[in-house]
């Protein structure tokens, strides 16, 4: 009875979206609403204005800056959420405690051996992410994948060497303190909010600057995530 | 059809089947599996549609860390669903 009405309720809205979706324009259509207006305008002088050739990357950081300093900060604030609840109370003794498996030799050498190639790659997305696609949060995300890889290779106290706990802490809020800095420059330079300075070179150090400092924090904020849970387990 | 919307068709249909797969499956860890072919795919699907940041963004953070963390979480939990 309840297995009926749950699928009726399924078929239900997937035939009200099926019904949405097939109004919908056909993708890449030149006459559809969404290409008349603003995106004509943002691909005629996006590059130029946006301060970035990649027109995604105009537009996530320049005339959508806002959304993106919003998004950062949701990343940044899970991240405080994650570290208050695994602060709190006692470390975690689950049930049985699987015994450890030591890293298997062969995943061992290949995330040794990987590691520069991967760090290399994400640096080049986040640098690279104003000309092709790519860009901060994509290459962030990978170094922060990269960061975990080694946490599970190395041994606690070595992935502690490497990354000390106060520049860690400071590390963390980059992305969030760095948004914030360039929107207050930009209000200072020219009287907006997120505005991208003159002569051109400068606005498009400031995007290449806010795209090092979002990969960094998203870096670390998808590593956080995993560095908290070990740290529990190791305290 | 053209063979563009046949790639596109071959695609949504390795996405309903893998997604019927993660909601049947009682095995935690294929299910952490079949979420990343899941975003793989869909990963193919935003390439072929032309959206190369997005489809940078589905693999790196749907195919590769969500995995990963997951993964991690039922080193710590269990394989297998209750």
């Amino acid at each position: 009875m309840r297995s009926g009405l749950a699928l009726l309720v399924v078929v239900l809205l997937a035939g009200l979206m099926m019904a949405g979706v097939s109004q919908l324009p056909p993708p890449g259509a030149p006459d559809s609403a969404v290409h008349g207006h603003v995106a004509a305008t943002y691909i005629d002088g996006g590059a130029e204005a946006g301060g970035a050739p990649n027109l995604v990357t105009a537009v996530l950081l320049n005339y959508r800056a806002f959304d993106t300093y919003g998004e950062v900060v949701v990343i940044f604030a899970a991240l405080i959420a994650v570290l208050a609840v695994g602060l709190a109370g006692r470390p975690i003794r689950s049930p049985r405690q699987a015994p450890t498996v030591p890293v298997s030799p062969v995943v061992d050498q290949v995330v040794r051996l990987l590691a520069p190639f991967i760090a290399l790659f994400a640096l080049f997305m986040i640098l690279e992410g104003h000309v092709l696609p790519g860009g901060g949060f994509q290459g962030g995300v990978v170094l922060g994948t990269l960061i975990i890889l080694l946490g599970l290779v190395l041994s606690p106290r070595r992935l502690r060497h490497l990354l000390p706990h106060k520049a860690v802490f400071w590390i963390r809020s980059a992305a969030v303190l760095t948004f914030a800095c360039t929107a207050l420059t930009g209000l200072a330079l020219t009287g907006w909010l997120f505005a991208l300075p003159e002569p051109h070179w400068l606005g498009e150090s400031v995007i290449v600057g806010l795209e090092l400092a979002i990969g960094i924090g998203s870096a670390f904020a998808v590593a956080g995530f995993f560095l908290s849970l070990e740290a529990d387990r190791h305290r | 059809m053209s063979p563009n919307e046949l790639f596109d068709l071959l695609i949504l249909a390795l996405l309903i089947v893998c997604a019927l797969a993660i909601a049947r499956t009682k095995d935690l860890a294929a299910a952490v599996i079949l979420f990343s072919v899941y975003s793989f795919a869909l990963c193919l699907l935003w390439v072929h549609r032309g959206a190369p940041d997005v489809a940078m963004t589905e693999a790196a953070v749907g195919a590769g860390v969500t995995a990963v963390l997951f993964f991690y979480t039922l080193t710590r939990t269990g394989r297998r669903e209750k």
